[in-house]
């Protein structure tokens, strides 16, 4: 109690106009500084994969634009393809005859309206644009690749660094990510299931983000494998969290020969 | 323009409307694109119900919200800083805000708000943890509280128990989805009820719908 009373008592001798701006300026400093220290390499990560999502998302949008608008010209030849990338490249560097001699059809016969190369030119523009962006992303997931082999190597050997990286943004931060239970890691993206589920009492979601990995994708008894690859992922974050020893490929074995 | 019922807040009608309204401590500068309107060489900030949860309650008819002119207010869950920002125009230059928040991404808003006004001091701390920040602060008049736990109440009461000076003011507003989201939002407002009523008096209690969905503000005060 004495102790109590005597916090009490500091704590009000600070209530003064010039206590209070001293408390002002040293409060700014501070939080400045912890802002700053609070940047890891996990927030890095996060905007990383953020990032090759957007790009995703954005490359996708454009390059569906990018079809219809160049169908008017050239119609054949973009159902004839459907990779977006490798479509913006051939329309970049060939002629519409070329293009069209390649899936065996005389220009004679398009339905492609004759437009003026002005015109053409404002399309092209586009698809250099839509190259970049999928560059852009080769990069990053390179960039993301190696960053992930260093900051958890056992992680990324266990669930690649594409689904180790989601489940990181989704926790939030790498400390949170260690200090979930497998059955959360299990979860992690099937948030609006679960939620429903609890609320509704509708039918449980048996895995979130680790279903995109191979293991899960491929089993047969696919809420098994979640469970399994969950579990040993739990196991892997915190060893990475406390810099352990390299265990990811013998966790990614166990798995593998269980479900075979 | 007319006052309110409730010290430094003002209101006016528009249409059928009624909107309140805080005076700008500095000239001319919008914090979250908010309207201002001058009035006989005053400028005031619209405060709208949607985005606040303090002007939620006002609008539900809190006769009191206890924050007064020169007071000094813990805010924790202070966020980028839209209702702090009203708060320390309602303390004016004489009172001050210590703004607390637990992530880096929002505070940094807030280092900016401060920067801009010198009574609102921010704070980079786990409101769970009172003993990392006990240093950093004064005793305080008021406790405000608006941050998603699910072990707000008792966060609240630490805080309350340290800070608080006797006879001062709490409010806290409670987000019933982030406690338990199987439960009905009224039977957990009680449970919440029950365990600040150990050790404050309650004086009033609002649900905050329409403005606000499955929130409440108890507004209580220290024995």
């Amino acid at each position: 109690m004495a102790k109590e009373n005597e916090s009490y008592k500091e704590l009000e001798s600070r209530r003064s106009p010039e206590s209070l701006k001293r408390l002002y300026l040293e409060n700014l400093k501070l939080t400045k500084k912890a802002i700053k220290e609070s940047t890891g390499k996990d927030n890095l990560i996060i905007q990383t994969i953020k990032s090759i999502e957007d790009l995703k998302v954005g490359a996708n949008k454009l390059a569906k634009r990018l079809r219809e608008w160049y169908e008017l010209y050239n119609p054949e030849f973009s159902r004839s393809i459907s990779d977006h990338r490798k479509f913006s490249q051939l329309i970049i560097s060939k002629s519409r005859s070329e293009l069209l001699k390649e899936i065996g059809l005389k220009e004679a016969e398009s339905m492609g309206a004759d437009i003026d190369k002005k015109d053409i030119d404002a399309i092209l523009l586009l698809a250099v644009q839509i190259i970049t962006f999928y560059d852009t992303k080769e990069k990053l997931e390179e960039y993301l690749d190696n960053a992930m082999e260093q900051f958890c190597p056992n992680t990324n050997a266990l669930a690649g660094s594409l689904i180790a990286a989601k489940l990181l943004e989704q926790a939030g931060s790498f400390e949170k990510l260690m200090g979930m239970p497998s059955s959360t890691i299990q979860l992690l993206g099937a948030e609006k299931a679960l939620f429903r589920h609890l609320k509704t009492g509708a039918r449980c979601p048996k895995y979130g983000i680790i279903l995109q990995h191979p293991v899960v994708a491929k089993s047969k008894d696919k809420a098994k494998a979640a469970r399994m690859l969950a579990d040993k992922i739990s196991i892997a974050v915190k060893v990475d969290y406390f810099k352990g020893e390299f265990i990811g490929d013998k966790l990614r074995k166990g798995i593998e020969d269980k479900l075979k | 323009m007319r006052k309110s019922r409730i010290f430094e807040v003002f209101e006016q009608k528009k249409g059928k409307k009624l909107i309140i309204y805080t005076k700008n401590l500095v000239h001319g500068k919008k914090v979250y694109g908010e309207d201002l309107v001058t009035e006989d060489g005053v400028e005031y900030r619209e405060w709208t119900p949607f985005r606040s949860k303090l002007a939620a309650a006002i609008m539900k008819g809190y006769l009191n919200i206890g924050i007064r002119k020169g007071d000094i207010i813990l805010y924790l869950g202070a966020s980028s800083g839209t209702t702090p920002s009203h708060v320390s125009d309602i303390v004016g230059k004489d009172g001050f805000v210590f703004a607390l928040d637990f992530a880096p991404r929002v505070v940094r808003e807030l280092v900016y708000l401060c920067e801009e006004r010198k009574n609102i001091a921010p704070i980079l701390a786990d409101a769970n943890k009172p003993e990392t920040y006990a240093d950093k602060l004064s005793l305080v008049d008021v406790v405000y509280m608006d941050i998603a736990q699910k072990n707000q109440a008792e966060i609240f009461l630490k805080n309350c128990r340290r800070f608080l000076k006797k006879d001062g003011y709490a409010l806290i507003a409670v987000k019933a989805r982030s406690i338990d989201v199987t439960k009905k939002p009224r039977q957990l407002f009680e449970i919440v009820r029950k365990e600040i009523e150990k050790e404050l008096v309650i004086i009033d209690y609002k649900i905050l719908d329409p403005f606000e969905k499955d929130h409440c503000m108890f507004m209580c005060k220290k024995k």
